[in-house]
């Protein structure tokens, strides 16, 4: 089962087109539905070292950061508190928010360049890419409303508005791209907005405050991160209610899926509380940085990576033993709050 | 006497923006100070959460839960404003505890969702002491005046450890 749901994890990296697997070896079907995975991610991906980019927010900067040789391999200047994150579909591009100055930097991660920037009004922080049509969603924290922008070959083009819940913040998309989840931190909910006509369609109750969001790797359910009532709400999407709660540390910040288990930034207590999705039992915690925030997996799975924020590094966990293998300094304030692992 | 003076905007951001989500830019100060006098002489001045004197616009504190975890305190400053306050960790073997404002008005201290940590290290006959904070600007809304900015917050804060942490350093190295 765990092996299962380890290759399951790595799912929404696969999302690029990529040509047809060759046939796997191996007995059962998940076996070889396994094997085919695996293959289609090595294919995605022979040479390409694993990066996480990170948002420095007080240092004003986005670092790339090698986390097998753990080196900031580049610095790139983004003025204007540098906050949410998250990648094109093909890992090509990351989008940056900036909430103090108002708006997204789109970067080139090929070249490590600015390729544009484009102003938005608010306070633009949780950011999402819709893995089918790669239209970018940015939550404003300061109103009740996500922007939707295009890309282009420039950058990005704003196309619209859709109307949330108050303060959206965490934002995920189902890997169909037909419907987006917002967590509306003011409002003690989240937002399922059908991605075509956009619109809300349903608001459904969790906890207290939620802020991260965070898909299931099968997509069929939603976790949040409720920081007032220090626990995880786990959503169906499809039935559209909460269906469980895990308590967590003091202030949960955001959710990671590793090993088919779940991993959430506790912000005050320094720690990462481990539970089992299925059953919403805790399962331990693994002491890391002073303000952890940002965390997600790594393709291969094996890895968890957490920013944080207090003491300027990243903790490198393993998901199977709870322990920290490595950390990794970074920039002033690093927050990488969205899909950040390359 | 008060942490900070403000102009009468933060008193009107209070009330308007209550209700609302702290900015979206958390920020941090952290100030250190060498002393000459072993750690636990700084210790014994800084350790009491019940006893905020060393901070120099305190003039009294009141509280109850002693060191414990979730224990609080209400400090008085000169001049009748009021913070209060709750001990998250505290650790006497380490030297070191931390702590959250659960109520301060920004005409005060212009913060919001402030905590912070106190840290005493000791080499011999000598300590340094440091104290460390993170925290919100006071202004909750977007593009916020300059008196209630990332920038006030951080002058107010930085400020406030400076003349505290030389106040120890003073207590400590006069006594014998």
């Amino acid at each position: 089962m765990m092996q299962a749901a380890r290759s399951m994890t790595v799912l929404p990296w696969a999302r690029r087109p990529l040509p047809s697997p060759s046939a796997g070896k191996g007995g059962g079907r998940v076996v070889r539905q396994r094997l085919a995975v695996s293959l289609l991610l090595l294919a995605a991906t022979p040479a390409t070292a694993q990066e996480a980019i990170v948002t420095a927010q007080l240092g004003n900067a986005v670092e790339i950061v090698d986390l097998a040789t753990k080196k900031i391999l580049h610095t790139i200047p983004v003025a204007g508190a540098p906050a949410g994150i998250a990648l094109s579909p093909d890992r090509s591009r990351a989008y940056v928010t900036r909430p103090e100055g108002h708006g997204v930097t789109v970067i080139d991660l090929e070249s490590q360049k600015v390729l544009s920037e484009l102003g938005l009004p608010g306070g633009p922080l949780g950011v999402g890419v819709n893995p089918k049509s790669g239209e970018v969603y940015v939550a404003d924290w300061f109103a009740e409303r996500v922007f939707v922008l295009r890309p282009t070959p420039e950058g990005v083009s704003l196309e619209g508005e859709i109307a949330t819940g108050k303060s959206p913040s965490g934002i995920a998309v189902t890997p169909d791209g037909a419907t987006l989840l917002v967590a509306n931190r003011e409002s003690d909910s989240v937002s399922v907005i059908d991605v075509a006509s956009r619109k809300e369609t349903r608001r459904i109750a969790v906890g207290s405050h939620p802020f991260g969001l965070t898909l299931s790797p099968d997509g069929t359910r939603a976790y949040t991160a409720n920081v007032l009532s220090d626990d995880v709400s786990a959503i169906d999407i499809a039935a559209g209610r909460e269906t469980g709660r895990v308590g967590t540390g003091q202030r949960p910040y955001v959710i990671a899926f590793a090993g088919g288990r779940g991993f959430v930034t506790d912000q005050y207590s320094n720690t990462v509380t481990a539970f089992d999705p299925a059953t919403m039992r805790k399962l331990g915690t693994v002491d890391v940085g002073d303000h952890p925030e940002g965390i997600a997996a790594t393709r291969d799975g094996n890895t968890v990576v957490v920013a944080n924020w207090g003491d300027n590094s990243l903790s490198l966990i393993d998901p199977t033993s709870l322990t920290v293998t490595a950390t990794i300094e970074t920039g002033d304030g690093p927050r990488s709050f969205g899909d950040f692992l390359r | 006497m008060k942490f900070r003076t403000l102009a009468a905007v933060a008193a009107l951001a209070t009330v308007t923006f209550a209700a609302q989500a702290h900015g979206p830019t958390r920020q941090k100060v952290s100030e250190s100070i060498e002393i000459n006098a072993p750690a636990d002489k700084v210790w014994a001045i800084v350790g009491n959460f019940q006893d905020g004197s060393w901070i120099p616009v305190v003039e009294k504190t009141e509280g109850k839960g002693g060191n414990e975890v979730k224990a609080t305190r209400t400090l008085t400053l000169k001049g009748g404003a009021t913070v209060e306050e709750e001990l998250a960790k505290y650790d006497a073997e380490k030297k070191t505890f931390m702590y959250r404002i659960t109520k301060v008005d920004v005409k005060t201290l212009p913060v919001n969702d402030y905590s912070s940590t106190v840290e005493v290290e000791g080499d011999g006959s000598k300590t340094k002491l440091t104290w460390k904070g993170a925290f919100y600007r006071g202004y909750m809304n977007n593009d916020p005046p300059p008196d209630l900015s990332d920038d006030a917050a951080k002058t107010a804060v930085s400020g406030l450890y400076k003349a505290s942490l030389e106040n120890v350093k003073t207590k400590a190295e006069k006594g014998s």
